[in-house]
């Protein structure tokens, strides 16, 4: 983790869970997306992604599956019906807070 | 496949159980493969692959720290002050000392009870070795048992069915209902 490492740590779950919203996708690949989506801010230890992962399908929120690929098998990870839900939850509640800390920050003139 | 790939895999089948150690595996084999794929020699790939997935003691204590086990026993620990508390009130008032429970039944379970409480202990507490956080299926279905006991006896030594005594046998068939959830995802990781 370079850097944010406070900020992402409370927010890892619904990150990780945005980052499979299009699809399933394999650990790696979930990885390369929070890097890519944060313009390289939030580039974690790869190592790190698959305990969380692991973690959210242990909560039912992703279901993980193997799969073959190019003659090695691949663990695919996709949101959960329940995992959709949680996600559009805390999408909701990650808007009001922001609009709520922008409004204090920047205040209209 | 690089030396330095082989000693990484050897490490994580140490340190964490199988179908764990499995996935982690993949999760290296498929960052190695990344890099690879970016025209990377063999060597060079397995260097940045080990680099970019983390130090193995700090993988495998992520694994651990986030290891169901780990968060049932937690839970199940979390619920020990109020059945405690519940139990300790309805025995009192309930003059439990007077009840037609044999000495050896008593001594057994509270025996059972604190190895339960000791295993969970271990396995909430664990932050580097896997294997103790699986230490909570053994105490995980004790606990049930343990709750089920002290429901049957109550109901069946006590001579009245007081409200300290109802709160206490929901109390557990609360923590029942709590383990009864937990304890399959245990059983399949």
């Amino acid at each position: 983790m370079r850097a944010d490492a406070q900020v992402l740590k409370g927010h890892l779950d619904t990150l990780l869970l945005a980052s499979l919203e299009g699809g399933p996708r394999h650990g790696y690949a979930v990885k390369e997306a929070l890097r890519a989506g944060s313009d390289a801010r939030f580039d974690l230890p790869t190592g790190t992604i698959y305990p969380a992962l692991r973690r959210l399908e242990a909560a039912g929120l992703v279901s993980g599956t193997w799969a073959e690929a190019g003659g090695r098998r691949r663990r695919m990870y996709e949101l959960t019906p329940s995992g959709r839900r949680r996600l559009a939850g805390d999408r909701a509640a990650w808007r009001d807070f922001a609009s709520a800390v922008t409004a204090l920050l920047e205040p209209a003139r | 496949m690089s030396a330095l790939i082989d000693d990484y895999l050897a490490g994580l089948r140490r340190r964490l159980p199988a179908p764990v150690a499995e996935e982690a595996a993949a999760g290296l084999l498929e960052t190695y493969e990344h890099h690879l794929g970016t025209g990377a020699g063999d060597q060079e790939a397995a260097r940045a692959a080990v680099a970019e997935f983390g130090d193995l003691e700090m993988v495998a204590g992520e694994f651990t720290r986030q290891a169901p086990g780990r968060h049932a026993a937690r839970l199940l620990l979390a619920t020990g002050p109020v059945a405690g508390s519940c139990w300790a009130a309805a025995m009192i008032g309930g003059r439990a000392w007077t009840w037609p429970v044999p000495a050896t039944a008593r001594l057994v379970f509270a025996g059972v009870l604190l190895l339960a409480i000791l295993a969970l202990l271990v396995a909430a507490t664990s932050r580097h070795s896997y294997q103790r956080t699986r230490l909570a299926l053994l105490a995980s279905p004790v606990l049930l048992a343990l709750d089920m006991t002290a429901i049957t006896a109550a109901l069946l030594a006590a001579p009245a069915l007081t409200w300290t005594l109802r709160a206490a046998v929901a109390v557990s068939v609360g923590r029942i209902a709590l383990n009864a959830c937990t304890l399959p995802r245990l059983t399949t990781r």
